[in-house]
Protein backbone atom coordinates (compact mmCIF):
# COMPACT_ATOMS: atom_id res chain seq x y z
CA UNK A 1 0.00 0.00 0.00
CA UNK A 2 1.64 3.45 -1.17
CA UNK A 3 2.10 5.98 1.22
CA UNK A 4 -0.43 8.20 0.03
CA UNK A 5 -2.89 5.54 -0.69
CA UNK A 6 -3.21 4.76 3.17
CA UNK A 7 -3.17 8.09 4.17
CA UNK A 8 -6.45 8.91 2.01
CA UNK A 9 -7.66 5.81 3.23
CA UNK A 10 -6.81 6.93 6.95
CA UNK A 11 -8.61 9.71 6.39
CA UNK A 12 -11.63 8.54 4.67
CA UNK A 13 -12.29 6.55 7.64
CA UNK A 14 -11.74 8.51 10.47
CA UNK A 15 -13.99 11.21 8.90
CA UNK A 16 -16.93 8.99 8.58
CA UNK A 17 -16.06 7.53 12.51
CA UNK A 18 -16.32 11.35 13.59
CA UNK A 19 -19.12 11.91 11.12
CA UNK A 20 -20.97 8.81 13.09
CA UNK A 21 -19.71 10.56 16.41
CA UNK A 22 -21.21 13.90 15.27
CA UNK A 23 -24.67 12.92 14.20
CA UNK A 24 -25.03 11.17 17.52
CA UNK A 25 -24.13 14.98 19.21
CA UNK A 26 -26.90 16.56 16.75
CA UNK A 27 -30.04 15.22 19.26
CA UNK A 28 -27.94 16.97 22.13
CA UNK A 29 -27.76 20.36 23.73
CA UNK A 30 -27.87 23.46 21.12
CA UNK A 31 -24.30 24.13 21.65
CA UNK A 32 -22.93 20.96 20.83
CA UNK A 33 -25.20 21.19 17.85
CA UNK A 34 -23.59 24.19 16.22
CA UNK A 35 -20.10 22.39 17.06
CA UNK A 36 -20.97 18.90 15.83
CA UNK A 37 -22.87 20.13 12.92
CA UNK A 38 -19.87 21.88 11.44
CA UNK A 39 -18.13 18.65 12.21
CA UNK A 40 -20.27 16.59 9.92
CA UNK A 41 -19.76 18.48 6.97
CA UNK A 42 -16.09 19.10 7.16
CA UNK A 43 -16.13 15.03 7.53
CA UNK A 44 -18.44 14.49 4.68
CA UNK A 45 -15.78 17.18 2.50
CA UNK A 46 -13.03 14.61 3.98
CA UNK A 47 -14.96 12.09 2.69
CA UNK A 48 -15.83 13.29 -0.57
CA UNK A 49 -11.88 14.71 -0.93
CA UNK A 50 -13.10 18.06 -1.62
CA UNK A 51 -11.19 21.17 -0.90
CA UNK A 52 -8.17 18.97 0.51
CA UNK A 53 -6.97 19.48 2.80
CA UNK A 54 -8.90 22.53 4.37
CA UNK A 55 -11.52 20.34 5.70
CA UNK A 56 -8.66 18.11 7.71
CA UNK A 57 -7.37 20.99 8.87
CA UNK A 58 -10.82 22.78 9.96
CA UNK A 59 -11.59 19.30 11.51
CA UNK A 60 -7.99 19.77 13.51
CA UNK A 61 -8.97 23.39 14.77
CA UNK A 62 -12.61 22.45 15.74
CA UNK A 63 -11.24 19.79 17.52
CA UNK A 64 -9.55 22.42 19.77
CA UNK A 65 -13.16 24.31 20.61
CA UNK A 66 -14.62 20.57 20.79
CA UNK A 67 -11.58 20.27 23.80
CA UNK A 68 -12.76 23.63 25.22
CA UNK A 69 -15.60 22.84 25.40
CA UNK A 70 -16.28 19.46 26.68
CA UNK A 71 -12.94 20.44 29.09
CA UNK A 72 -10.96 17.31 27.87
CA UNK A 73 -12.15 14.39 25.60
CA UNK A 74 -16.23 13.26 25.88
CA UNK A 75 -15.43 10.06 25.49
CA UNK A 76 -12.17 9.46 27.29
CA UNK A 77 -9.39 6.84 25.20
CA UNK A 78 -11.64 6.67 22.14
CA UNK A 79 -11.16 10.33 21.59
CA UNK A 80 -8.17 10.55 22.48
CA UNK A 81 -7.33 8.29 19.65
CA UNK A 82 -9.43 10.31 17.53
CA UNK A 83 -7.60 13.36 17.95
CA UNK A 84 -3.86 11.79 17.37
CA UNK A 85 -5.47 10.18 14.05
CA UNK A 86 -6.57 13.76 13.41
CA UNK A 87 -3.19 16.08 14.15
CA UNK A 88 -1.45 13.04 12.63
CA UNK A 89 -3.05 13.19 9.75
CA UNK A 90 -3.28 16.40 9.23
CA UNK A 91 0.28 16.82 9.79
CA UNK A 92 1.19 14.22 7.52
CA UNK A 93 -1.18 15.74 4.65
CA UNK A 94 0.43 19.04 4.92
CA UNK A 95 4.33 18.22 5.83
CA UNK A 96 6.02 19.66 3.02
CA UNK A 97 8.52 16.69 2.52
CA UNK A 98 7.82 13.27 2.09
CA UNK A 99 10.08 12.09 5.56
CA UNK A 100 7.85 14.12 7.23
CA UNK A 101 5.04 12.52 5.93
CA UNK A 102 6.18 8.98 6.43
CA UNK A 103 7.52 10.58 10.05
CA UNK A 104 3.84 11.62 11.23
CA UNK A 105 2.21 8.94 9.50
CA UNK A 106 5.05 6.27 10.92
CA UNK A 107 4.11 7.77 14.34
CA UNK A 108 0.49 7.30 14.14
CA UNK A 109 1.45 3.68 13.19
CA UNK A 110 3.84 3.07 16.17
CA UNK A 111 1.14 4.48 18.76
CA UNK A 112 -1.60 1.81 17.74
CA UNK A 113 0.92 -0.79 18.51
CA UNK A 114 1.79 0.37 21.43
CA UNK A 115 -1.93 1.34 22.90
CA UNK A 116 -1.93 -2.63 22.61
CA UNK A 117 1.37 -3.87 23.84
CA UNK A 118 1.07 -0.93 26.80
CA UNK A 119 -1.98 -1.84 27.43
CA UNK A 120 -1.02 -5.81 28.30
CA UNK A 121 1.88 -4.30 30.26
CA UNK A 122 0.14 -2.32 32.56
CA UNK A 123 -2.45 -5.31 33.49
CA UNK A 124 0.07 -8.29 33.72
CA UNK A 125 1.80 -6.55 36.17
CA UNK A 126 -1.28 -6.29 38.49
CA UNK A 127 -2.18 -9.55 40.49
CA UNK A 128 -6.06 -8.71 39.49
CA UNK A 129 -5.38 -8.67 36.58
CA UNK A 130 -3.55 -11.76 36.69
CA UNK A 131 -6.09 -13.80 39.19
CA UNK A 132 -9.11 -12.31 36.47
CA UNK A 133 -10.63 -10.64 39.80
CA UNK A 134 -10.20 -7.22 37.73
CA UNK A 135 -11.94 -8.21 34.89
CA UNK A 136 -14.51 -9.75 37.20
CA UNK A 137 -14.86 -6.40 38.65
CA UNK A 138 -15.21 -4.61 35.77
CA UNK A 139 -18.37 -6.62 35.00
CA UNK A 140 -19.56 -6.18 39.43
CA UNK A 141 -19.37 -2.78 39.90
CA UNK A 142 -17.97 -0.79 37.10
CA UNK A 143 -19.97 1.73 34.98
CA UNK A 144 -19.25 0.15 31.61
CA UNK A 145 -21.80 -3.11 31.28
CA UNK A 146 -24.61 -2.19 29.31
CA UNK A 147 -27.34 -4.02 30.94
CA UNK A 148 -28.04 -5.87 34.77
CA UNK A 149 -28.08 -9.11 33.23
CA UNK A 150 -24.14 -8.61 32.04
CA UNK A 151 -23.16 -7.97 35.65
CA UNK A 152 -23.81 -11.88 36.39
CA UNK A 153 -20.34 -12.72 34.06
CA UNK A 154 -18.90 -11.89 37.03
CA UNK A 155 -19.98 -14.73 39.00
CA UNK A 156 -17.62 -16.94 36.37
CA UNK A 157 -14.32 -16.65 37.61
CA UNK A 158 -12.87 -19.29 35.40
CA UNK A 159 -14.58 -17.43 31.98
CA UNK A 160 -13.12 -14.40 33.25
CA UNK A 161 -9.55 -15.99 34.14
CA UNK A 162 -9.50 -17.31 30.65
CA UNK A 163 -10.88 -14.08 29.27
CA UNK A 164 -8.31 -11.91 31.09
CA UNK A 165 -5.16 -13.98 29.75
CA UNK A 166 -6.35 -14.13 26.30
CA UNK A 167 -6.72 -10.41 26.80
CA UNK A 168 -3.51 -9.77 28.18
CA UNK A 169 -1.78 -12.33 25.78
CA UNK A 170 -2.87 -11.08 22.64
CA UNK A 171 -1.98 -7.33 24.14
CA UNK A 172 1.48 -8.24 24.45
CA UNK A 173 2.04 -9.94 21.71
CA UNK A 174 0.58 -7.65 19.37
CA UNK A 175 4.16 -6.10 18.51
CA UNK A 176 5.25 -9.48 16.60
CA UNK A 177 2.87 -9.30 14.19
CA UNK A 178 4.75 -6.96 12.37
CA UNK A 179 7.37 -9.09 11.26
CA UNK A 180 5.02 -11.06 9.21
CA UNK A 181 2.36 -9.14 6.67
CA UNK A 182 -0.52 -11.94 7.26
CA UNK A 183 0.01 -12.35 10.98
CA UNK A 184 -0.50 -8.49 10.96
CA UNK A 185 -3.47 -8.65 8.84
CA UNK A 186 -4.81 -11.79 11.07
CA UNK A 187 -3.94 -9.39 14.36
CA UNK A 188 -5.92 -6.50 13.16
CA UNK A 189 -8.75 -8.97 12.44
CA UNK A 190 -8.74 -10.24 16.29
CA UNK A 191 -8.53 -6.71 17.83
CA UNK A 192 -10.87 -5.71 15.58
CA UNK A 193 -13.63 -8.41 17.05
CA UNK A 194 -12.06 -7.66 20.40
CA UNK A 195 -13.30 -4.05 19.74
CA UNK A 196 -16.47 -4.80 18.54
CA UNK A 197 -17.02 -7.31 21.39
CA UNK A 198 -16.44 -4.19 24.02
CA UNK A 199 -18.74 -1.93 22.14
CA UNK A 200 -21.63 -5.15 22.35
CA UNK A 201 -20.74 -5.36 25.89
CA UNK A 202 -19.65 -1.98 27.19
CA UNK A 203 -21.32 0.12 24.62
CA UNK A 204 -17.76 1.75 23.69
CA UNK A 205 -19.07 1.93 19.88
CA UNK A 206 -16.65 4.88 19.44
CA UNK A 207 -13.39 3.03 19.97
CA UNK A 208 -14.34 0.08 17.34
CA UNK A 209 -14.63 2.79 14.53
CA UNK A 210 -12.27 4.85 15.74
CA UNK A 211 -8.98 2.26 16.06
CA UNK A 212 -10.57 0.90 12.70
CA UNK A 213 -9.60 4.20 10.78
CA UNK A 214 -6.06 3.69 12.52
CA UNK A 215 -5.19 0.26 11.08
CA UNK A 216 -3.90 1.77 7.48
CA UNK A 217 -1.21 3.36 9.23
CA UNK A 218 -0.35 0.41 10.85
CA UNK A 219 -0.60 -1.80 7.14
CA UNK A 220 1.89 0.88 5.49
CA UNK A 221 4.37 1.01 8.50
CA UNK A 222 4.50 -2.79 8.53
CA UNK A 223 5.12 -2.86 4.65
CA UNK A 224 7.58 0.30 5.23
CA UNK A 225 9.91 -0.87 8.08
CA UNK A 226 9.62 -5.02 7.09
CA UNK B 1 -11.00 26.35 32.05
CA UNK B 2 -8.19 24.88 31.07
CA UNK B 3 -6.21 25.65 27.71
CA UNK B 4 -7.18 23.81 24.77
CA UNK B 5 -3.71 23.09 23.88
CA UNK B 6 -3.12 21.58 27.43
CA UNK B 7 -5.98 19.26 26.89
CA UNK B 8 -4.77 18.26 23.51
CA UNK B 9 -1.06 16.97 24.49
CA UNK B 10 -2.52 13.91 26.41
CA UNK B 11 -4.02 12.75 23.31
CA UNK B 12 -0.55 13.22 21.02
CA UNK B 13 1.43 11.61 23.54
CA UNK B 14 -0.89 9.07 25.27
CA UNK B 15 -0.08 6.51 28.19
CA UNK B 16 -2.14 3.73 26.98
CA UNK B 17 -3.15 2.43 30.35
CA UNK B 18 -6.49 1.40 30.14
CA UNK B 19 -8.21 -0.47 32.96
CA UNK B 20 -5.06 -0.98 34.96
CA UNK B 21 -6.43 -0.51 37.92
CA UNK B 22 -10.09 -0.60 38.33
CA UNK B 23 -11.06 2.28 40.04
CA UNK B 24 -13.99 3.44 41.98
CA UNK B 25 -16.87 3.57 40.01
CA UNK B 26 -19.76 6.39 40.30
CA UNK B 27 -23.00 6.13 40.28
CA UNK B 28 -24.74 9.91 39.56
CA UNK B 29 -28.40 10.06 41.35
CA UNK B 30 -30.70 12.89 41.67
CA UNK B 31 -33.80 14.36 43.37
CA UNK B 32 -36.39 16.40 42.53
CA UNK B 33 -38.38 18.62 44.76
CA UNK B 34 -40.51 21.88 45.36
CA UNK B 35 -38.17 23.56 47.30
CA UNK B 36 -34.81 24.00 48.16
CA UNK B 37 -34.88 22.18 51.06
CA UNK B 38 -37.04 19.13 50.28
CA UNK B 39 -36.40 16.07 51.31
CA UNK B 40 -34.24 14.50 48.50
CA UNK B 41 -36.03 11.22 46.86
CA UNK B 42 -32.71 9.86 45.43
CA UNK B 43 -33.41 7.76 41.81
CA UNK B 44 -30.61 6.37 39.73
CA UNK B 45 -29.75 8.30 36.59
CA UNK B 46 -29.45 6.45 33.12
CA UNK B 47 -30.51 3.24 35.00
CA UNK B 48 -29.66 0.36 32.24
CA UNK B 49 -31.86 -2.50 31.26
CA UNK B 50 -32.01 -5.12 32.81
CA UNK B 51 -31.29 -7.23 29.26
CA UNK B 52 -29.56 -5.71 26.15
CA UNK B 53 -30.75 -8.20 22.98
CA UNK B 54 -27.41 -9.09 20.37
CA UNK B 55 -29.38 -7.04 17.81
CA UNK B 56 -29.67 -3.93 19.74
CA UNK B 57 -26.17 -4.17 21.01
CA UNK B 58 -24.92 -4.02 17.27
CA UNK B 59 -27.20 -1.11 16.28
CA UNK B 60 -25.77 0.53 19.10
CA UNK B 61 -22.73 0.42 17.03
CA UNK B 62 -23.60 2.94 14.76
CA UNK B 63 -26.09 5.15 16.97
CA UNK B 64 -25.52 5.37 20.97
CA UNK B 65 -25.85 8.85 21.72
CA UNK B 66 -27.64 7.99 25.14
CA UNK B 67 -25.22 5.69 26.53
CA UNK B 68 -22.64 8.00 25.23
CA UNK B 69 -23.75 10.83 27.31
CA UNK B 70 -23.96 8.31 30.40
CA UNK B 71 -20.54 7.93 29.96
CA UNK B 72 -19.27 11.63 29.49
CA UNK B 73 -21.15 12.22 32.68
CA UNK B 74 -19.83 9.32 34.72
CA UNK B 75 -16.46 11.31 33.66
CA UNK B 76 -17.43 14.61 34.61
CA UNK B 77 -18.76 12.82 37.64
CA UNK B 78 -14.70 10.90 38.05
CA UNK B 79 -13.38 14.61 37.46
CA UNK B 80 -15.50 16.62 40.11
CA UNK B 81 -14.39 13.59 43.10
CA UNK B 82 -11.27 14.42 41.76
CA UNK B 83 -11.42 18.32 42.37
CA UNK B 84 -14.38 20.38 41.93
CA UNK B 85 -14.89 22.75 38.88
CA UNK B 86 -17.88 24.14 38.13
CA UNK B 87 -17.65 23.10 34.28
CA UNK B 88 -17.99 18.94 36.07
CA UNK B 89 -20.91 20.30 38.03
CA UNK B 90 -23.05 22.27 35.55
CA UNK B 91 -22.44 19.39 32.57
CA UNK B 92 -24.18 16.88 35.07
CA UNK B 93 -27.18 19.18 36.16
CA UNK B 94 -27.97 20.12 32.40
CA UNK B 95 -27.46 16.60 31.47
CA UNK B 96 -29.61 15.11 34.26
CA UNK B 97 -32.21 18.50 33.61
CA UNK B 98 -32.45 17.87 29.88
CA UNK B 99 -33.35 14.11 30.51
CA UNK B 100 -36.34 15.04 32.70
CA UNK B 101 -37.80 17.35 30.25
CA UNK B 102 -39.57 20.56 30.00
CA UNK B 103 -42.54 19.56 32.39
CA UNK B 104 -39.89 19.39 35.64
CA UNK B 105 -39.04 23.18 34.73
CA UNK B 106 -38.91 25.37 37.65
CA UNK B 107 -38.47 22.30 40.32
CA UNK B 108 -35.53 22.29 42.14
CA UNK B 109 -33.12 19.66 41.17
CA UNK B 110 -30.33 17.78 43.41
CA UNK B 111 -27.27 15.32 42.68
CA UNK B 112 -25.47 12.84 44.72
CA UNK B 113 -22.11 10.79 43.63
CA UNK B 114 -22.05 7.39 45.00
CA UNK B 115 -18.91 5.60 44.41
CA UNK B 116 -18.78 1.92 44.21
CA UNK B 117 -15.06 0.05 45.19
CA UNK B 118 -13.62 -3.01 46.15
CA UNK B 119 -12.08 -3.02 49.61
CA UNK B 120 -10.41 -6.45 50.83
CA UNK B 121 -13.54 -9.15 49.56
CA UNK B 122 -16.05 -6.40 49.75
CA UNK B 123 -17.34 -3.86 47.52
CA UNK B 124 -18.34 -1.39 49.24
CA UNK B 125 -20.46 2.20 48.36
CA UNK B 126 -19.74 5.56 49.65
CA UNK B 127 -21.67 9.07 48.99
CA UNK B 128 -18.63 11.62 48.16
CA UNK B 129 -20.39 14.49 46.70
CA UNK B 130 -24.17 16.01 47.23
CA UNK B 131 -24.39 19.35 45.02
CA UNK B 132 -26.99 21.80 45.79
CA UNK B 133 -30.34 22.41 44.71
CA UNK B 134 -30.23 24.46 41.88
CA UNK B 135 -33.60 24.97 39.49
CA UNK B 136 -34.12 22.89 36.88
CA UNK B 137 -33.46 25.14 33.46
CA UNK B 138 -31.21 27.40 35.35
CA UNK B 139 -28.87 28.36 32.22
CA UNK B 140 -25.54 28.19 34.24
Amino acid sequence: MSLDLAIRLAQTLLALALLQQSLEHLCGPRDERALFGARAVLCGLVVAGLAAPWPLVGLAGLSLLILQRFQGPYNGGSDRMGLLALWCLTAATLAPSIHLKELFFGYLGAQLVLSYFISGGVKIVNPDWRSGRALGDVFRFSAYPVSEALRGWADRPRVLLAMSWAVMGFELAFPLAMLWRPGLVAALAVAATFHLANACLFGLNRFFWTWVATYPALLWLQARVF
Amino acid sequence: MRNPFGLLLPALIPSWNFFDVIAPSPRVEYAVSDSPAGEPDWRAFGPRPERVSPLAMLGRLFWNPRWNQTLFVVSCAERLADQFTDHSQDEIFRRIGADLGPEMSGRWLRFRLIFVRREGEAIVAEELYVSDARRIGDPR
